[in-house]
């Protein structure tokens, strides 16, 4: 079953989608904040991570960086709520395999999910 | 001198208003704790089971009618709400509907209940999104209290709700700034359709006030809606006012429509200083390489915010870059100091630096000038 | 006739106290009315239409530093993480004699650039500008020393926004302040020239990584009285005055100003040691006598923390500091008290800074000498004195206690033993620190010692109060 981490400081996302997620058969991690998903990203062996772009601690941005510094290698996809199309563009730089933005389609994020894994 | 009994009369008052206090403060402190505790665990539950249900199509949670009285449900329901679009929301708006939630809100803003439990509902009601709640919420944007109606526009906005638009528009005239502003805000959320009232409003007003006809301008320009250029234009032709003519630019600025850079190429020419650097501004989100020229003329001007803006719109252009890279070997000191701080903006010294550092050469001008001393 | 003056003066100095607690009394009804109707609206609003981010003007946050090597690095990457969509960062470094330029400078990957400077407002000769490669628009401005209030003019003429916020190098930023004060600001943009923010003491509280992650009242006495003092002024004042459109003081640690505003008033005034006083009560004035449409407001709900002293020797240079601004404050704008064309501003709040901040601690300790004395000579009823003390006391904890009520609505303070820390304090302040904040600012007034605009704060540093596992001084 492929492992999921699933990093944003809000409850709700974090609840919906272990629920929508496990349901769609996936392993679910979560993290609330940026240091917390980088050190279960390092040590756990994910096969994708979702990442919310601010949290509290440490930029979802800054976070990607730091795990390709760290040789992890698994896709990341970025939830992005300000409505920032530079925040976007640049998360695809960093590193973020697709981007997301908030509020999202659900059936969407399982098919991107599904087509990275 | 002063009567005794005054002074123990008021203390004994003031003692009694301490108690009171005092009780109040633990009072709450101890009550709503533990009535906070119970609510955020039972929001929790019910986050966990609307995710529920909106994951799985033949979930069988139950919702209670007790349940749907909870302002705890209502805040889940509301959380949910809040990050999901697309099909789940049909899911959820089902178990609004199926639960009478918008029903009770409803009720409660129509009664005579306390002002607070009123604002709540109005809020409640603009989060939850129920179209069935529409009706409703038109009915109170002309609700004796201001809040009320601004919350029902914003709910009518979330829901597009296109019948609503012109009662919304149709209050400018009679609300005060804030409540205004305010639905103004909420105009944006419905998009294109609410474009045409609002420039009716303008055109209609223009004449005889400032403040509400920029305020309307600024929103169409939000709105984006191509179409409306033209419209805009017009206001601009007849319209002394500084702020209608600068509300105007700002909104062709975001509307971006290519029939405008005629207009505001020549609006770099008027005399108002606040004119020219906002036509500057709408040219560089024009991106219309056409407007090069003219913007190079622009950043030799005699006041800073015109130089400024031009060089940062250039900076947006398509080749402006080279324009900007000419003014910095010019003879003009200030336009090249504009160049410089645009072209610093855009990211050019950060790629310029790169180069240096891996050892390619690069475009001197833009080093040096940032390198000189003086 | 002896006694009959004594007399008179003991109950004119008892009298003045218990109206001083009323009037404040009457503020914090009208500050609960006010407050309410927030709380209602913010039940279940979830922020997400709080501010379309297409409406929202840009703002350029301008920071005034001085030494601030120990925390500055944290404290700017926290403030750049603030949820807004446009802003930019300027740090204006106010010639520190340690490293704050360096720390910096490394943090940002900042490089020196020649870039237009318009010097609107007069300051200390700039020295360089800077500018960030690392991702978050921060603009560094190095220049001579000149003072809080010179770094800020410098900071505003580089400023390129509409709006400016004006804050200070140790000041935590909660991450939405910036939309709820703006919001104040788009709600009536042709007239809010100004919004002061509500500032809270974090000593005692937990932070990591910059961000407050829960609040508590310190133990020590010193900022225990702060706090309680804090919220009386933020909570049951200003909510009240900002309605009046009567707001005599914006914070210096939060203030947003528009642009355009502080370069007609001519900027903070170099030198001063209440310049943020000073500059809102100026703005006033050029309003009124202009006969514009304005209004300063006070946003409750958009927060920010910050340290304050936590030893009696810090804490009694900032409150000589902040007495002698006043002082030159209340000499500068004495035209505009109890000046009816100055509207409410000069008649009720104005007018109260100088009957009641002014005023008070002559009176209180010219009523240490007179009240015993005229009781001694049998002038003054004991039972009478009394009731009268009583009466104030009880007044004063009254204010304590519905200020502290009124705080339930942000419910940062939410164990037992903060309530009772609180409680007490307000037992006790009249007690031992009153009597010495009263001492303070004869001292103030009397000439004291002069003490520099900056104020040696002793900064410990945001980043040494983010500890990860720790806890901030419990002072």
């Amino acid at each position: 079953m492929p492992k999921i981490l699933v990093a944003d400081d809000s409850e709700t996302i974090r609840t919906l989608l272990r629920t929508a997620l496990g349901r769609a058969g996936y392993e679910v991690d979560t993290a609330s904040d940026g240091p917390t998903a980088h050190s279960m990203a390092k040590e756990g062996d994910f096969d994708l991570i979702i990442l919310d772009q601010l949290m509290p601690g440490l930029l979802g941005l800054d976070v990607i960086s730091q795990l390709r510094e760290d040789g992890v290698a698994a896709p990341v996809l970025m939830l992005t709520g300000v409505d920032d199309g530079t925040t976007a563009a640049e998360s695809l730089d960093r590193g973020a395999v697709d981007y997301i933005r908030k509020p999202f389609d659900m059936n969407e994020l399982l098919a991107r999910i599904k087509s990275r894994l | 001198m002063v009567d005794i009994r005054i002074a123990e009369i008021g203390t004994f008052v003031i003692y009694v208003i301490d108690v009171v206090l005092l009780l109040a403060l633990v009072g709450i402190k101890t009550v709503h704790r533990r009535r906070v505790h119970s609510h955020d665990r039972r929001r929790q539950e019910y986050l966990g089971m609307l995710s529920r249900h909106v994951s799985y199509a033949d979930c069988t949670d139950p919702i209670t009618p007790r349940m749907a009285e909870d302002p705890a449900f209502l805040d889940a329901l509301i959380d949910v709400r809040e990050v999901l679009s697309g099909h789940e929301l049909g899911n959820l708006e089902e178990i609004v509907a199926r639960h009478g939630v918008s029903a009770r809100l409803t009720r409660y803003l129509a009664s005579r209940l306390p002002l607070g439990r009123r604002l709540r509902a109005a809020v409640a009601l603009a989060e939850i999104g129920d179209k069935s709640a529409a009706p409703a919420m038109v009915l109170h944007l002309s609700d004796r209290e201001p809040d009320v109606r601004i919350e029902c526009a914003r709910g009518l906005a979330r829901l597009r709700w296109t019948p609503a638009i012109d009662d919304i528009v149709a209050r400018f005239a009679i609300e005060d700034t804030t409540v205004r502003a305010r639905f103004a805000d909420s105009l944006i959320g419905f998009g294109t359709s609410a474009t045409w009232p609002l420039l009716a409003y303008v055109r209609v007003n223009h004449r005889s006030e400032d403040a509400g006809p920029a305020l309307a301008l600024r929103t169409v320009g939000r709105i984006r809606e191509l179409a409306a250029a033209g419209a805009i234009h017009e206001v601009l032709a007849e319209s002394p006012s500084l702020e209608v003519t600068i509300a105007a630019i700002e909104a062709l600025g975001d509307i971006a429509s290519p029939e405008s850079t005629r207009r505001l190429q020549s609006l770099l020419a008027d005399e108002r200083w606040q004119v020219r650097a906002k036509s500057a501004t709408a040219l560089g989100k024009l991106e219309d390489g056409s407007s090069i020229p003219i913007l190079s003329e622009a950043i030799r001007d005699a006041n800073f915010w015109v130089r400024r803006n031009s060089a940062a719109a250039l900076a947006r252009l398509p080749d402006g870059k080279l324009a900007l890279y000419r003014a910095l070997d010019g003879d003009d000191v200030y336009a090249a100091d504009a160049a410089a701080e645009a072209l610093a903006d855009s990211g050019e010294l950060v790629a310029a630096r790169r180069r240096v550092d891996e050892g390619i050469s690069v475009v001197e001008p833009l080093l040096a000038h940032m390198e000189s001393g003086d | 006739m002896l006694r009959e003056l004594m007399a008179w003066l003991g109950y004119a100095t008892v009298f003045y106290f218990v109206a001083m607690q009323l009037y404040l009394l009457g503020f914090t009804v009208v500050s609960g009315f006010v407050l309410r109707r927030s709380h209602h609206l913010g039940r279940f609003n979830r922020g997400t239409a709080m501010l379309s981010s297409t409406n929202a003007p840009p703002v350029s946050i301008v920071i005034a530093a001085y030494n601030e090597e120990a925390g500055i690095g944290d404290a700017i990457r926290s403030m750049s993480i603030v949820k807004y969509p446009r802003f930019e960062i300027i740090v204006v470094n106010d010639g520190s004699k340690d490293s704050t330029l360096d720390v910096l400078i490394q943090a940002f990957r900042l490089e020196k650039v020649r870039i237009p400077y318009r010097p609107d407002l007069a300051s200390e000769p700039i020295r360089a500008i800077y500018k960030g490669r690392s991702g978050v628009d921060i603009t560094v401005i190095d220049k001579e020393n000149g003072g809080r209030a010179d770094a800020l003019n410098a900071g505003i003429n580089a400023a390129r926004y509409p709006y400016v916020f004006c804050t200070d190098a140790d000041v935590i930023l909660e991450p939405d302040c910036l939309v709820h004060a703006m919001r104040r600001v788009v709600d009536d943009r042709e007239r809010t020239v100004g919004v002061g923010g509500n500032v809270r003491p974090l000593n005692g509280s937990r932070i990591e990584l910059g961000h407050l992650i829960s609040a508590s009242v310190p133990t020590r006495l010193i900022p225990r009285m702060q706090v309680l003092e804090y919220v009386r002024t933020f909570l049951a004042s200003r909510p009240a005055w900002s309605r009046l459109n009567a707001l005599p003081l914006v914070s210096g640690a939060f203030g947003i100003w528009k642009r355009s505003t502080l370069v007609d008033v001519g900027g903070f005034a170099r030198g001063h040691l209440g310049e943020d006083l000073d500059l809102t009560m100026r703005v006033h004035r050029m309003h009124i006598d202009r006969g514009d449409e304005y209004r300063i407001v006070y946003e409750p709900a958009a927060v920010v923390w910050t340290e304050v002293p936590d030893t009696m020797r810090v804490l009694r240079r900032q409150r000589i500091r902040w007495h002698r601004g006043l002082m030159t404050a209340i000499r500068d704008f004495k035209g505009m008290t109890f000046n009816p064309r100055y509207g409410r501003l000069g008649s009720l709040t104005w007018g109260g800074f100088f009957l009641f901040e002014y005023l008070a601690p002559i009176i209180e300790f010219i009523g240490w000498f007179v009240v015993p004395i005229a009781w001694v000579l049998g002038a003054l009823s004991t039972t009478s004195l009394v009731w009268m003390l009583v009466l104030a006391f009880g007044a004063g904890l009254a204010n304590s206690l519905t200020a502290l009520l009124l705080d339930e609505t942000y419910g940062y303070f939410n164990s037992p033993a903060d309530t009772s820390r609180l409680v007490a304090m307000a037992l006790l302040e009249n007690f031992g620190p009153r009597q010495m904040t009263v001492v303070w600012r004869m001292r103030a007034l009397l000439g004291g010692h002069a003490t520099r605009s900056w104020g040696n704060m002793e900064r410990r540093g945001v980043a040494n109060l983010a500890k990860p596992t720790g806890t901030a001084p419990t002072g």
